[in-house]
């Protein structure tokens, strides 16, 4: 009886398996990587993160019920105030381009004060935020808020997102003001 | 382990995880809470202003304490101003 002609390709296979895993462990231990956030990925590392990234949250959060009430005052006051002390560090308020963060964070986060560059329509746009905002983002900057915040607080700031864009910086002070607002002066 | 230990072991997690918890509380960020600027609110065109608008509407109830006071403040001045014309009136008829 012969052996099938497809065994010695099978311990190449193996072998180079073997080899390659070598290799890997090698380099994870050689710390020849540069780990620095001011050196940047490649183009090419980039869209690998960015893809596996935005599949993953699309796979995720396709399930999500979007509360109907988005539009709700109440959710802005709400949703502004958390926004103000959780994210605008990282994703900036009206009339600011910059800060600490999006200077060193690598990837930097997105600047969330800008219109909305995707193609996904607002119901995937509202899945895709409270799901990134209830879970966070391995290795990127971004927490998972949900351990410490019920869904409904998420689903405010979700719906303050909306409107962000489109507030001027004396709006924004208003609406994220956790304080009452004062008697006027004479 | 005593018993005692135990239940320390079991009550000092929890502990930390209440205190982790409260430090997210909306009520922790008041004690330093900025005041909303209603002020700049009467430099806007009110004749643009979409009362339907919920952004419009928020900044409205934040700005309900003010607006309020504002109001009655400009409704006593108006009923003082008109109080002070009757009273030179009424000083002019006299001195007629």
């Amino acid at each position: 009886m012969t052996a099938p002609r497809f065994l010695p390709c099978i311990k190449c296979l193996i072998a180079a398996l073997v080899i390659a895993i070598a290799a890997a462990l090698a380099f994870i231990y050689s710390g020849l990587y540069p780990v620095g956030a001011d050196d940047h990925h490649t183009p090419l590392t980039y869209w690998a993160l960015e893809t596996l990234r935005e599949r993953s949250v699309d796979r995720a959060s396709s399930g999500i019920e979007v509360p109907a009430d988005l539009d709700r005052s109440e959710r802005l006051l709400a949703g502004g105030a958390d926004y103000n002390d959780m994210c605008a560090g990282c994703h900036l308020k009206p009339g600011k381009d910059e800060s600490d963060f999006t200077l060193g964070l690598n990837p930097a986060p997105p600047n969330l004060t800008q219109p909305h560059q995707g193609e996904e329509d607002l119901e995937s746009r509202a899945q895709h935020r409270f799901w990134v905002i209830k879970h966070g983002i391995k290795a990127s900057g971004m927490p998972a808020w949900g351990p410490n915040h019920d869904d409904e607080r998420i689903w405010s700031m979700v719906a303050f997102l909306r409107r962000l864009p489109e507030l001027s910086p004396e709006q924004y002070q208003v609406l994220t003001a956790r304080g009452s607002a004062e008697a006027p002066h004479h | 382990m005593t018993y005692k230990t135990l239940r320390w072991l079991a009550v000092l997690p929890a502990l930390i995880l209440v205190l982790a918890v409260q430090a997210h509380e909306p009520s922790e960020h008041m004690e330093e809470a900025e005041k909303p600027k209603c002020s700049e609110m009467k430099d806007m065109d009110h004749a643009e202003m979409d009362m339907d608008d919920p952004v419009m509407q928020a900044m409205m109830k934040k700005c309900k304490q003010h607006m309020d006071k504002k109001d009655a403040d400009s409704k006593e001045s108006e009923h003082r101003h008109s109080e002070s014309d009757d009273d030179a009136t009424r000083k002019s008829q006299h001195d007629h």
